[in-house]
This record gives structure tokens, C-alpha cells and sequence, in this order.
């Protein structure tokens, strides 16, 4: 029966969480419920039937091995008795053959037979009978009154004469049936006879016969402890009883009856216990069998209770566990867990999208170990973090996995960024499956289990990669803005200096068409008014030089404001807007100052320019280099350099270097051309600009493929100041 | 810089009864102006500028004040800039074609680059042509002769016409009878029948028609009549 609890107990277990997931995942069909609700119904209806058929059987069952016991213990009684009773009557057929054949010396067979009487109190009467069984001598109990008072012996011969006659034929001792013998005060007693023949000298001689009363020899059985709950009788075939012993009477229950031969007739015996029909409530085995039996009950209801709170909990538990999926599952918040060694434990969907990595990639199970790490400087980072796991997340962008590696280690060791910097969050760089850099802002957490001990870090992954298009779009609008009203100052200079030299050129082409009509057409005056068209000619000549000068002079007057500046500040100064350049298409800025440059020692090489129209050229560089890397080349290889050295005595080059697929020849030729442009939106003035201001500054601006053979340099140079002349005294010092 | 106006051995006349042709220039520019006056000279154009349209339009109300002849009496035509301080190139040629003065005297806009679609517009409406700055010095004054003949045409139409007004006013009203139904090519039986005159009245009124208008013939008469715009 307990059996059957457990898989009710596992049914309602393991459909419980599925139920869960099903109400809160896909709608689920209509009729379900209903279903799965009776089918647990019938189960437990199951269960409870099964339990009260198996109690019912065992308390019938108790019932009835009571009924066995005691059937049992009727006849072992009973068996018992009649055993007693046969022994008691053989015994007496040898006591009546041992009086019969052994007259001899007997002096009195009387006196033998009055002994006898009274030895053995069940013996009634011993007679001598002769041949014709007519009764010759008697003998009677000297325990009651004469058996034969009531009715002559005579007529109540009639079972003796059988008996003696069947003795006579077998020539053995033969019992007679049993019969009613009335008695004084209406009784009667029911006795048997015992007819034994006497042989004298091998002849026939007479008949002993001796009476025995059937009550006397019931209750001379031996009183055992089973026997006294036990009423003895004798009965007859159809149930007549004969005679009746026992101290109690029979309940008519448990009833055994058992036949005793004896020659010449049979006895039946009964045995009938006293104890009743077993009954329920008193009885203990049964109460004790009931009583468990409730207690199951209550331990199964219990249980049901116990499995249903269960079932509802873990429903609800599976609810909330779907809920927080679904939640995690709808972030557009990448998340990322890390254990105490970087190792990834835990990515959500989000950051699977995001880097486009499938999370069985990111997971050490299947991923380890990762990319193995082989950039160069490596083996500083490793150097400082030898205990570290050499793991690098595929997402990491090789050129960077050093450097958070480092950071990595300095986060494990509690160095590095603060907890409340964390939280606040720090930009990085990560990278797609396809290679594509993006940035991400990271928000960390230290991940603490449920001893309080950090196992980790939880960090939510935001990509900016969106942000900063729409930043990119903004910016390039800006530029866009800015180039336009540029070009409409432009514009109108051009439009005012073109008007400005229209007017005497105009005129000029006039006195000079003029004048070629008058020689085509002499007259008188023609020398005096060609004289005149010429000096005309030449007056306009020299007011359009004069435009043109004023030009110069507005340029002359910029150089009024060059300053003396370290060629590192020109290149910081830039620096912020290339690297907003930079960012769209993940290249990366590297300064390559003069050995030395940077030390406090050795000041950076000094020049004098107009700060703001040089630090235009760089920006135009670099941005035309950070340009010409966005197509052909790999994110990986991205990088521009600035750089500067001191070159010949007194100058300094500045070169832009980029890594793209270099110049082709016929853009080469064009390269200076104002208005020519290898890009839709480019007004083609940046490098022809860029010349004229480099040269205004005394420098040349060239190009060539880059150091490594790769890409494109720009270089152009700037007179170095010395930096006596920077200082206070003013002095005009020659460059060196 | 203004220079003292450069004298030129003139033109001879296109027309020896309209008179000398002059060429009007209004340009804010000095420069260009005494250029172009200079340059018209040499090919024996005579020519008179002016710094603004207002100076211009004073003039010209001073020439056709009451009293006076009718303006022009010589071919003209007007180089007019488009663009000027004060009243633009564009609002005196409105004005100018306001008077209909336009057929007496055609206007050649200057443009700068930027305003070639008003001087179509221009065009459109009236104007003679334009020439774009910087422009072919002789290829403008090319169309300086052209436009001039343009205007002694209209010139000589307007004459024409005046002095056919004065010799119709001559005419008695019986004559100016006749001479309608003489140009309608009535026999002067059917004329005299009209006005109910005898044939040979018709007759005599007839030749102090022909005689007045100095003609021959009605042909003659009816094609001087067309001519002068009247018939």
C-alpha cells in the first residue's frame, strides 16, 4: 500500500513545474486543466479506495484467522477427548476380560466386581450373564442408587442381547448402543454396555457385562485448560444429545465432533467452545489493525496536503523562473557573469545578439579555451597575472585582449577600477562575430552567492554602437553645416573678388577690342586714342593688381598671429577631434613622438605657425587617413599615426600615416587640383588648402607610401624655434 | 575715376533723316561705362551714360516734357545693367515698357553670371536681348547695331505716320469720303450713287484726293495709306 504513495508523490512532483511552464509559456489548448485535473482526482480516488479494500481485507482476514484459532482449538479438544474417552473405554474392556478370565483363584468374582466398582467410578454395574443371557449374578456401583430402580433390567435388555450376541459371534468383547436408563425424580442417565464373553476350558461359559454411564466418562476427561471452555456431550446421529459434561455451555460457535470406535459401536463425541463469535470493537488485533489503519489515513491526507502546497509552490516557483526568463529573454540589456577567474558563467540572449556569438560559444564547456592568447605584450600582461586563467572571450578584439586582460587581472585582485566606478559604469570596445569593433558600456557588479562570498562578477552589457551612429550622423550634419556656411563665406569671397576683378578686366578687354578696331580702321585721331586706350589699359591693369594685393594682405595678416608652440600640443589639440573621427570606424590614433619628447628634460621641438590653420591641416590628414582605411582595410589593422620628428637642421616633419591601399596614380596626379575630389561629399578644397597653408608657413607638404610600405604618409615641415627664442629675452636666436 | 568724355569723329547717320543714333548706357560702374563708351566710339557709335537709372529717367523726362518734340528723333537703343544701387536695371525697363517706349528704344540688359533667368524673363517681356558679363566686347556692340536698326525702323514708322496724319487732316469731309470708298476699289459711278452726288463731282473730289496725298493712283494710295499704319 505505501508503495503506491511514491509515484503519486513523483506524478504530482514532475507535472507540477511542467504545469507551471505551461501556464506561463504558449497558450495552452483549451481542456487541459480540466483533464489533468481528473486524472489526479482519480488517482488519489484510486489511491483511497485501494487503501480501504486492503484495510477491509485485513481486518477480515484478522477476523478470520481469530475463527481459525478457535475452529482450531475446538478440535484439538475435541481430538483430545475422544482419544481420553476410546483410551477410558479399551481400558475398561481389559478391566471386564481380566475379571472374566481369571475366575480361578478368585474367591469371590463378586467381591473382584465390587472392587472394581468402586476403583473405577464410571462403572456402573457388573452382571454375569449365562449362555442364554439370562442374568445370573450383578454387581452395582456402591456410588449411586440401583441403576435398574425405576425399570426392571429386563426391559431395557434389549441393546445388551445384541451386544452379547454379537460378542458370541466374533467371540470379542463388544459394546453395546447406548441407551436411556430413567431414574429417579424424572432423570434418566444414558449408559452403554460392554459385553464380554467368558470362555471356560475353550467353551463358551456365559457373558460379563458391564455397564458403563455415558456423563460420568465426559467428566472424568481430563480438565485441561482448553478443556474446562468447553461443553463435552455425546450425540447422537441426528444430533440427540446423550449426555453433557463441562463446566460451561457451549456458545454452539465452534463446534468439533469427533466418533469413537469402539467394537461393536460408535460414539460420537461433540466439543463445543464456550467462546462466541468473534466480535469487532473488543477485539484488540482488529482495533489495533483499525487504529493503524486510521493513522495511515492520516498520514495520506497529511501527504496529499503536504504534495498539493507542494505542486503550488512549485508552480509558483516555475511561474516566477518563467517570468524571469522572459524578462531576461526581452532585455535588450546584454548580461555576462564571470566567476572570480574571467571565466564566462551565464550570457543572456541580448549579449548572445549582441556579440553575435551563439552562447554555447561564449560558455567555457564548449568554448575553452577560447582564443588563445598571442598578441604581443602579452607577456607583460601574463607576467603580472601569472595565476590567471589564459582564457580570452572570443568577443575581445585581439589588438585590445592584453590590455583588458590587464584590467581583467586588476579587477580579480581588487585593484583597478572601485565597485562604485563599476556601477557607474566604463566604455570598452568589443567585438562582433564578423570581425566588427563596437563599443559597449559595461556596468559591473561584484556577484555574491548565498554565503555572502563574492563567486563573481555580473556585468550588464549596453551596445553604443547605435548611439554613437546617431552621435556619428549628428556630427557629420554638423560638419556638414559648417562646411556649408564655409563654403558660402567662400562663395561670397569668391563672388566679391571675382566682381572686384571683373571691373577692370572687363574694361580692360573693352579699351583693347577697341583699340584693335581703330587700327583695323584707321582715322585722323586713332594715335592719340590708342595712347589713351593704353593708358587706360594700364590703369585697370593696376587696380585688379591692387585687388589682388589686398588678398595677400589679408593673408599677412593671419601671420600676424602665429605663435610659438610645442609640436606635441599642435598634435593633443587635434587629437580629441580625430579620435571622434576615429571612433565610426573603429581605427585606432597612435602618437609617435621624438625619443625623449615626452621627458621633462629635453623640451619637444618648438615651432611658429598660425595654430589654428595648422592644426586644420592635421585634422584634414587625418581625417583623409582615417578615410581611406574604412574600406579596404581590416578593423585590426586600423591604426593612424601621427608623428613627429625633428628633420633637417631647423625643421620639423609632421606625418600622417595610415595603413590603406595608398594613392593611385591618376588620383596622384590631381591630388593638389582645387575642386577635385575622389569623395560624393568632399568640396576637393582640403589638400589644395592644406598646400597653400603649409606653404604660407614656409613648409612643403608631400606624400609617399607609408614606412612599412603599407598606406600613405603625409608629411609636411615647419621651421623649428629654438628655445631661447620662445623664452622671455625675446632675442632673435638663428634656428638650429 | 571719372575721365573727360573722349571726342570721336561720329558715325554717319544710319538715316539721313533720323538723325545721328545714340547709344544710352546706365551702369553704376564708371569703369565699365566710359570703357564701353570708349569701345562704341571706336567703332563710331556715339554714346551717352549714366551712373543710375534715376539719372537716366530724369533725363529722359526732361526730353519728353510738354512742349517738346516727341522723344527720340534719332535711332537709340539702351545698355542697361541689371544689377545697380537704387532703382535696378529691371524696374526701369518695367518703366520704360509702362510708356511704350520699348519699339523706339530696345534695351540690351549686361548680366552678371546668377542673373541670366531675369534677363530671360526680361526678354520675354519685351526686352531686345542680353549679354552676359564678362561679355565679347564686339559681339556686343554687334547687337548695339542691331538694335538701332530696330529702332530706325520704328523710328521711320512713327515719321511715316505722322506726316500721313497731316496730309489726311488737309482733306475736306466730303474728300475723306471719297477717298475711304476709293480704297474700297468703288467705280465713282457707285460712289456717287453712295453719296448721293453726281459722277462728276466724284470725279473732281477724287483728283484733290490723289493731288492732296500726293499719289497717282488708288493703288499708290491705298499702299501709302497701309504703310502709315491706316489702312
Amino acid at each position: 500500500m505505501s508503495a503506491l504513495t511514491p509515484p503519486a508523490l513523483l506524478t504530482a512532483a514532475e507535472l507540477g513545474p511542467r504545469e507551471g511552464a505551461i501556464a506561463t509559456g504558449s497558450p495552452r489548448p483549451a481542456g487541459m486543466k480540466p483533464l489533468w485535473r481528473w486524472r489526479r482526482a482519480a488517482l488519489w480516488g484510486a489511491l483511497l479506495a485501494l487503501l480501504g479494500v486492503a484495510q477491509t481485507l485485513l481486518v477480515a482476514l484478522t477476523v478470520g484467522y481469530e475463527s481459525v484459532r478457535a475452529q482450531e482449538e475446538v478440535d484439538a479438544v475435541a481430538t483430545e477427548a475422544a482419544a481420553d474417552v476410546r483410551h477410558e473405554l479399551l481400558g475398561a474392556i481389559q478391566t471386564l476380560q481380566a475379571l472374566a478370565w481369571n475366575p480361578g483363584p478368585q474367591p469371590d468374582p463378586l467381591q473382584a466386581a465390587a472392587a472394581l466398582l468402586k476403583a473405577r467410578p464410571t462403572f456402573k454395574r457388573v452382571e454375569w450373564r449365562d449362555q442364554n443371557l439370562r442374568v445370573t449374578q450383578a454387581v452395582d456401583t456402591p456410588f449411586r442408587p440401583q441403576l435398574f430402580s425405576q425399570m426392571p433390567r429386563a426391559d431395557l435388555g434389549v441393546e445388551v442381547e445384541l451386544a452379547c450376541n454379537a460378542a458370541r459371534r466374533a467371540a470379542a468383547p463388544m459394546y453395546s448402543r447406548s441407551y436411556f436408563v430413567p431414574q429417579a425424580g424424572a432423570l434418566g442417565l444414558e449408559v452403554i454396555d460392554l459385553c464380554v464373553p467368558e470362555q471356560r476350558a475353550g467353551r463358551e461359559a456365559g457373558f460379563l457385562v458391564g455397564t458403563f454411564a455415558l456423563a460420568p466418562l465426559l467428566e472424568a476427561l481430563s480438565p485441561s485448560r482448553q478443556a474446562r471452555r468447553h461443553e463435552f456431550s455425546f450425540v447422537e446421529g441426528d444430533g440427540t444429545r446423550l449426555a453433557r459434561a463441562g463446566v460451561r455451555r457451549g456458545a454452539g460457535v465452534y463446534v468439533a465432533e469427533r466418533v469413537v470406535d469402539l467394537p461393536g459401536a460408535t460414539l460420537q463425541l461433540r466439543a463445543d467452545s464456550a467462546a462466541g463469535r468473534p466480535s469487532l470493537i473488543p477485539n484488540l488485533a482488529t482495533a489495533l489493525v483499525l487504529g493503524l489503519s486510521i493513522a495511515l489515513f492520516g498520514v495520506v491526507l497529511l501527504l496529499a496536503r503536504d504534495v498539493r502546497r507542494r505542486a503550488q509552490v512549485e508552480r509558483a516557483l516555475a511561474e516566477a523562473l518563467a517570468f524571469r526568463k522572459a524578462m531576461e529573454d526581452s532585455l535588450s540589456t546584454g548580461l555576462r557573469a564571470r566567476d572570480m577567474q574571467g571565466v564566462i558563467s551565464y550570457v543572456n540572449p541580448a549579449f548572445c545578439a549582441m556579440v553575435g556569438f551563439a552562447a554555447d560559444e561564449l560558455l567555457p564547456a564548449a568554448g575553452l579555451p577560447g582564443r588563445p592568447m598571442s598578441t604581443p605584450g602579452d607577456a607583460q600582461a601574463l607576467a603580472t597575472s601569472q595565476q590567471a586563467s589564459q582564457y580570452a572571450p572570443p568577443y575581445w578584439p585581439p589588438e585590445y585582449a592584453a590590455l583588458y586582460q590587464h584590467r581583467q587581472q586588476q579587477r580579480l585582485e581588487g585593484s583597478g577600477r572601485s565597485p562604485s566606478e563599476l556601477r557607474e559604469g566604463f566604455e570598452t570596445v568589443f567585438m562582433r562575430k564578423s570581425g566588427e569593433r563596437f563599443p559597449v558600456m559595461i556596468y559591473e557588479a561584484p556577484l555574491v552567492d548565498g554565503q555572502g562570498l563574492q563567486t563573481g562578477w555580473m556585468s550588464a552589457v549596453l551596445d553604443l554602437s547605435a548611439q554613437r551612429r546617431v552621435e556619428e550622423i549628428s556630427r557629420q550634419q554638423q560638419e556638414r553645416l559648417q562646411a556649408t556656411a564655409r563654403l558660402a563665406t567662400v562663395g561670397e569671397m569668391a563672388s566679391l573678388l571675382s566682381h572686384e576683378l571683373n571691373q577692370p578686366l572687363a574694361a580692360i578687354a573693352s579699351y583693347a577690342s577697341g583699340s584693335l578696331n581703330l587700327i583695323n580702321d584707321p582715322a585722323a585721331d586713332t594715335p592719340g586714342l590708342l595712347k589713351q586706350a593704353l593708358e587706360r589699359i594700364a590703369e585697370q591693369a593696376e587696380r585688379a593688381g591692387r585687388v589682388i594685393k589686398s588678398v595677400h594682405d589679408f593673408v599677412r595678416r593671419r601671420e600676424q598671429l602665429h605663435e610659438t608652440l610645442g609640436a606635441d600640443a599642435l598634435l593633443e589639440a587635434v587629437l580629441p577631434l580625430a579620435r571622434l573621427h576615429a571612433r565610426k570606424s573603429g581605427t585606432r590614433i597612435e602618437l609617435d613622438l621624438p625619443p625623449g619628447a615626452a621627458g621633462a628634460a629635453s623640451r619637444p621641438q618648438r615651432v611658429r605657425c598660425d595654430r589654428t590653420m595648422v592644426e586644420q591641416v592635421l585634422l584634414n590628414l587625418a581625417r583623409n587617413g582615417i578615410q581611406a582605411m574604412e574600406v579596404a582595410t581590416q578593423p585590426a589593422d586600423r591604426v593612424l599615426t601621427l608623428r613627429v620628428r625633428a628633420a633637417q637642421p631647423g625643421r620639423t616633419t609632421f606625418s600622417v600615416i595610415d595603413r590603406g591601399p595608398g594613392i593611385a596614380d591618376e588620383v596622384a596626379a590631381r591630388l593638389f587640383t582645387p575642386f577635385f575630389t575622389t569623395r560624393a561629399e568632399g568640396m576637393g578644397l582640403g589638400l589644395s588648402l592644406c598646400r597653400t597653408v603649409i606653404e604660407q608657413h614656409g613648409g612643403t607638404l608631400d606624400y609617399g607610401p607609408g614606412p612599412d610600405g603599407v598606406g600613405t604618409e603625409f608629411r609636411f615641415t615647419l621651421a623649428t624655434t629654438s628655445v631661447a627664442e620662445s623664452s622671455e629675452t625675446g632675442r632673435p636666436v638663428s634656428a638650429r | 575715376m571719372v575721365h573727360a568724355p573722349v571726342s570721336f569723329t561720329l558715325h554717319p547717320p544710319l538715316d539721313a533723316g533720323l538723325g545721328i543714333p545714340v547709344v544710352y548706357l546706365v551702369d553704376d560702374e564708371d569703369v565699365v561705362r566710359d570703357a564701353l563708351a570708349w569701345l562704341l566710339r571706336s567703332r563710331r557709335l556715339l554714346s551717352q551714360g549714366y551712373a543710375s537709372a534715376e539719372a537716366f529717367e530724369t533725363w529722359l523726362a526732361e526730353q519728353r516734357a510738354p512742349g517738346r518734340s516727341a522723344w527720340p528723333q534719332a535711332p537709340s537703343c539702351l545698355v542697361l545693367d541689371v544689377r545697380m544701387p537704387g532703382t535696378s536695371g529691371l524696374l526701369l525697363f518695367e518703366r520704360l515698357a509702362e510708356r511704350g517706349l520699348l519699339p523706339l528704344l530696345p534695351v540690351i540688359f549686361l548680366t552678371g553670371h546668377g542673373d541670366v533667368p531675369t534677363a530671360v524673363a526680361a526678354v520675354k517681356r519685351g526686352a531686345f536681348d542680353f549679354v552676359e558679363k564678362p561679355f565679347s566686347n564686339n559681339a556686343l556692340v554687334d547687337r548695339v547695331e542691331v538694335a538701332l536698326q530696330a529702332s530706325a525702323q520704328a523710328l521711320r514708322g512713327r515719321k511715316m505716320q505722322g506726316a500721313l496724319a497731316r496730309l489726311l487732316a488737309e482733306l475736306t469731309e466730303r474728300e475723306h469720303d471719297v477717298l475711304r470708298l476709293v480704297i474700297e476699289g468703288r467705280p465713282n459711278k457707285l460712289i456717287a450713287d453712295e453719296l448721293g452726288i453726281s459722277v462728276r463731282t466724284v470725279e473732281v473730289h477724287r483728283a484733290r484726293v490723289f493731288e492732296k496725298m500726293n499719289v497717282k493712283s488708288a493703288v499708290e494710295l491705298a499702299n501709302l495709306l497701309r504703310d502709315g499704319g491706316l489702312g
